[in-house]
C-alpha cells in the first residue's frame, strides 16, 4: 500500500525522488563498556525524527526535542577473602597476613573506609589486628615497607568503576592458641559518600553532579578470613638389634648391632629442615656403607644424598647425620646403620 | 528536463509554506515497581529524578499534526541512545535496525555478525534504531503516541 503510494507520487513530482525514509538524528554520547554499567554523570539523550509527505506532495521532516537524562552514581562494592583457605599460623606469630580483594561494582569513582573486626563467634581465639595495608605495588602479595599502611580518613582507597585493590590485614596470634585453633577476622568497608538501604539516595552527591544511590550491596560489605594454628611436633625413637658372629644375639666382640632411628611428626602442618644425627657408641666401630634412609642405602660420603658418616676426630666420636628436609604431620622417617663391637 | 526543473522551482515555496506541520515530542520515564494494596506491587511510570544502571526506561514520542492539511507517508525514526539497551515495544508497526539504521526489519529476522565472523540472531541489546511506518495519513489536528522500552546499560 505504502510502496504503491510512493511510486504513484514519484511519477508525478520530481521533488519526491527523495528517500522515503529519513533516518537522521544526533546522539551525543559514547558509553564506556563497563561491567558496572554506564558511568555516573553520563547523559542519555534521546531525539527522534519524523518524515512525511505534506498535502502538496513535498517531503518534509520534523525533529523532536531532545529528552536528556543524567545517569546517577550507583554505590556498590564487593569484598572477598583472597586467601585460598585458612591461613596457617603459629602461637605468638606476628604480622600474619590475611588478604582481601575489594572491587567497586558501582558506576562511579568512590572512596572506601576500611575497618577490621576480630571479636567474632565460632572460633577459638581472637587475633589482634595490628595494621591494614594497601597493595601499593599491585603485585597481590604483602611487601613490608612497600605496601602503604592504611590510615582511616587519610588514604582511603579510591576505586574507579570495576577497579579492584588487594587489602592486607596484619595480625598477631595469641601465645595461648594451641594446635588446631581457629581465629577469624572480618574486613568491612563502606562507601564514603553514602551507605544504607538499597535505593537510598543523596542529592547531588554522585560523581558527575547527579545523585548518589545506594545499590543492592548497601554501599558497604565485609568478608571473613581465618587463621589456623598448625603446630607440628617431632618425636624420635631408637631401637637396636644384635647379631653375634655365631648367628646368635649375644653381645660379644665382633657382634653387629643394627640401630633403627625413627622420627615421627605429629600435630598439623609440617616441620622444615628436620635432621637426625647420632654418635657412634664407644667401644664400637661404624660398619662402612650400612647407612640407610627409608630402607634405601645412602653413601657415607658428604655428597648429594641425604646421609653422611663423619669419622671420629680426636676426642670426638664418629657420627652419622641424615638431612630429612620438610616432613609433614603424621609422616615418619626411618634411618638405620650398623656398628661392630670392638 | 528543463520543464521539470522549472516545475520544482515553482513548487518550492509551496513546500516551505507547509513546513513543520508535524510536532514531535520526545519524553522519557522510569518504570518502577511500587507497593500496592494487598501486598501486591504495581508498575508506575515516574519522572526520571534518579536513574542508575539497570533502571527500565520508557521512551514516549507524541506526534501531532499542527497544520491544516493531512500528512502521509509518516515515518518516525529514533536512534537508540548509546547508554540504553532496547527492550522492545508494543507498537506492532515498529521495526528495528541493528546496523546503524541501514536496514530495518522485525528483530526476530535480523542477524548480527560477531567480530570473529560468526553470525548469530540479533538480540534486543543490538538494536541501534527503532522505526515506525504509519500506513494511514495523519489528518490535520490528529495526534498519536509511539513508545519503546529500554534499560540503562
Amino acid at each position: 500500500m505504502l510502496e504503491g503510494n510512493f511510486w504513484a507520487i514519484k511519477n508525478v513530482r520530481l521533488t519526491l525522488i527523495a528517500p522515503l525514509i529519513v533516518a537522521t538524528a544526533s546522539v551525543s554520547f559514547t558509553p564506556r563498556a563497563e561491567a558496572a554499567g554506564t558511568v555516573a554523570g553520563s547523559t542519555i539523550a534521546n531525539t527522534a525524527t519524523a518524515s512525511f509527505t505534506d498535502s502538496g506532495g513535498n517531503a518534509q521532516t520534523a525533529t523532536s526535542n531532545t529528552a536528556n537524562l543524567r545517569v546517577d552514581e550507583l554505590l556498590d562494592v564487593a569484598v572477598t577473602s583472597a586467601d585460598p583457605g585458612d591461613i596457617p599460623t603459629l602461637p605468638s606469630g606476628v604480622n600474619q597476613v590475611a588478604s582481601f580483594t575489594v572491587t567497586n561494582t558501582g558506576n562511579g569513582s568512590e572512596a572506601y573506609g576500611l575497618a577490621v573486626t576480630t571479636a567474632l563467634g565460632g572460633d577459638q581465639f581472637d587475633p589482634t589486628a595490628t595494621s591494614i595495608a594497601l597493595d601499593t605495588n599491585g603485585n597481590g602479595a604483602y611487601d613490608a615497607g612497600v605496601d602503604t599502611v592504611y590510615v582511616s580518613g587519610t588514604n582511603d582507597p579510591v576505586l574507579a568503576p570495576d577497579a579492584s585493590i588487594r587489602v592486607f590485614v596484619l595480625s598477631t596470634i595469641p601465645g595461648t592458641a594451641v594446635n588446631g585453633d581457629r581465629g577469624q577476622l572480618s574486613l568491612a568497608l563502606a562507601s564514603k559518600t553514602l551507605t544504607g538501604a538499597p535505593g537510598a539516595s543523596s542529592n547531588g552527591q554522585g560523581q558527575g553532579g547527579g545523585d548518589a544511590v545506594v545499590g543492592t550491596s548497601g554501599g558497604d560489605g565485609s568478608a571473613n578470613g581465618a587463621y589456623v594454628v598448625q603446630a607440628a611436633s617431632i618425636s624420635f625413637t631408637k631401637t637396636s638389634n644384635v647379631v653375634d658372629p655365631f648367628s646368635g644375639s649375644k653381645i660379644v666382640p665382633g657382634s653387629i648391632v643394627t640401630y633403627t632411628l625413627t622420627a615421627t611428626v605429629s600435630g598439623t602442618g609440617s616441620l622444615t629442615n628436620v635432621a637426625i644425627a647420632d654418635n657412634i657408641p664407644v667401644n664400637t666401630t661404624y660398619v662402612a656403607g650400612t647407612l640407610t634412609l627409608q630402607g634405601a642405602p645412602v653413601t657415607d660420603a658428604a655428597d648429594a644424598d641425604a646421609g653422611v658418616f663423619v669419622p671420629p676426630a680426636g676426642a670426638a666420636p664418629g657420627r652419622i647425620q641424615v638431612a630429612l628436609g620438610n616432613v609433614a604431620a603424621s609422616q615418619t622417617r626411618t634411618v638405620t646403620f650398623n656398628v661392630r663391637i670392638n | 528536463m528543463r520543464i521539470l526543473i522549472l516545475l520544482f522551482l515553482i513548487l518550492s515555496p509551496v513546500s516551505g509554506h507547509a513546513a513543520d506541520a508535524i510536532a514531535l515530542d520526545s519524553s522519557v520515564f522510569v518504570e518502577r515497581e511500587v507497593p500496592a494494596a494487598g501486598g501486591k506491587t504495581k508498575t508506575v511510570l515516574e519522572d526520571p529524578k534518579v536513574v542508575i544502571p539497570g533502571d527500565r526506561l520508557v521512551f514516549i514520542l507524541q506526534y501531532r499534526n499542527t497544520g491544516t492539511q493531512s500528512a502521509k507517508d509518516f515515518v518516525v525514526t529514533n536512534p537508540m541512545p548509546a547508554p540504553v539497551a532496547y527492550q522492545g515495544t508494543s507498537d506492532t508497526v515498529a521495526q528495528v535496525s541493528v546496523d546503524g539504521g541501514k536496514t530495518f526489519a522485525p528483530l526476530s529476522s535480523l542477524k548480527v555478525r560477531e567480530t570473529d565472523g560468526a553470525e548469530r540472531a540479533a538480540r534486543a541489546e543490538d538494536v541501534t534504531h527503532v522505526r515506525w511506518i504509519l500506513s494511514e495519513p495523519i489528518a490535520a489536528g490528529a495526534q498519536g503516541k509511539l513508545s519503546f522500552r529500554g534499560v540503562v546499560r
